[in-house]
């Protein structure tokens, strides 16, 4: 199907790559179908894009990439919000805010998004650990990521994807992220 | 919404598994402890509060010039 979205134009979407948010993201519960759009740029941050509502993309990023030791400890009640029955079948995203001045981005550790890849349906859950701030500054630590990695061009040869040309994110550019981020580590 | 005066000490029942005591009155503050199993989610109404606010945030502020975001975290 042809989505429109005001960030990346017209996007043709699989229905397989339809995610459900059975009960939206707080604030937007209105809001139940999603999909992720990877922008195919380096900044290594992912749009959830919603079908309903073009103007609505949060920007998330995988927690690990600016926090090494984040850890999502999900209640069995958590996994079963999203039909999940082991955390491999599981991506977890944190959402960002972005200002205009950029270097105040931030995660929000406490509720991240949780999908489910085989079935596609995600919650945002609320995490029980109090220490988990919903807005973890995180400029410094992503553009360290971002800018060690790219400073050795030998690790990005085979990653490289066409610029300004937004794609779902399916599974193919996926693998070669998370490859190319084994390789940095 | 339902309403139910209790004395310090007094509770109620919620289902059969839950169950909120008042456990101190002073002044305007009033103490709950709450029994309920573990997989049940507690969380202070403000920490719901403060999650809503921040995605409201995070998708009114979200960028839509994604060039310059990619272009400032590029930047050495």
């Amino acid at each position: 199907m042809k989505v429109n979205t005001t960030r990346f134009g017209e996007l043709q979407v699989n229905t397989e790559d339809v995610i459900t948010m059975t009960e939206g993201i707080l604030g937007f519960e209105n809001l139940k179908k999603f999909f992720v759009v990877d922008p195919g740029d380096s900044t290594l941050i992912l749009w959830l894009q919603s079908i309903e509502d073009e103007k609505i993309a949060f920007p998330v990023i995988e927690p690990k990439i600016f926090k090494p030791d984040y850890i999502a400890k999900l209640l069995p009640s958590d996994m079963n919000s999203v039909s999940l029955e082991s955390l491999d079948q599981a991506k977890i995203y944190t959402i960002l805010t972005i200002p205009s001045d950029i270097t105040q981005m931030s995660a929000n550790l406490k509720a991240p998004v949780v999908i489910n890849n085989k079935k596609q349906i995600a919650r945002q859950i609320v995490l029980q650990d109090s220490k988990l701030s919903v807005k973890f500054e995180m400029y410094k630590e992503l553009k360290r990521y971002i800018v060690s990695f790219s400073s050795d061009d030998s690790k990005r040869t085979n990653v490289q994807e066409p610029k300004n040309e937004a794609s779902v994110n399916n599974a193919a550019p996926d693998a070669a992220r998370k490859q190319e981020r084994n390789q940095e580590l | 919404m339902l309403v139910l005066t209790r004395k310090l000490g007094e509770s109620i029942a919620i289902d059969d598994n839950i169950k909120i005591v008042v456990v101190q009155i002073k002044g305007k503050q009033v103490r709950l402890g709450i029994k309920a199993p573990k997989e049940t989610k507690i969380h202070r109404e403000e920490v719901y509060q403060a999650i809503h606010d921040q995605n409201t945030e995070a998708a009114n502020s979200a960028p839509t010039d994604l060039d310059a975001l990619n272009a400032e975290l590029n930047k050495k």
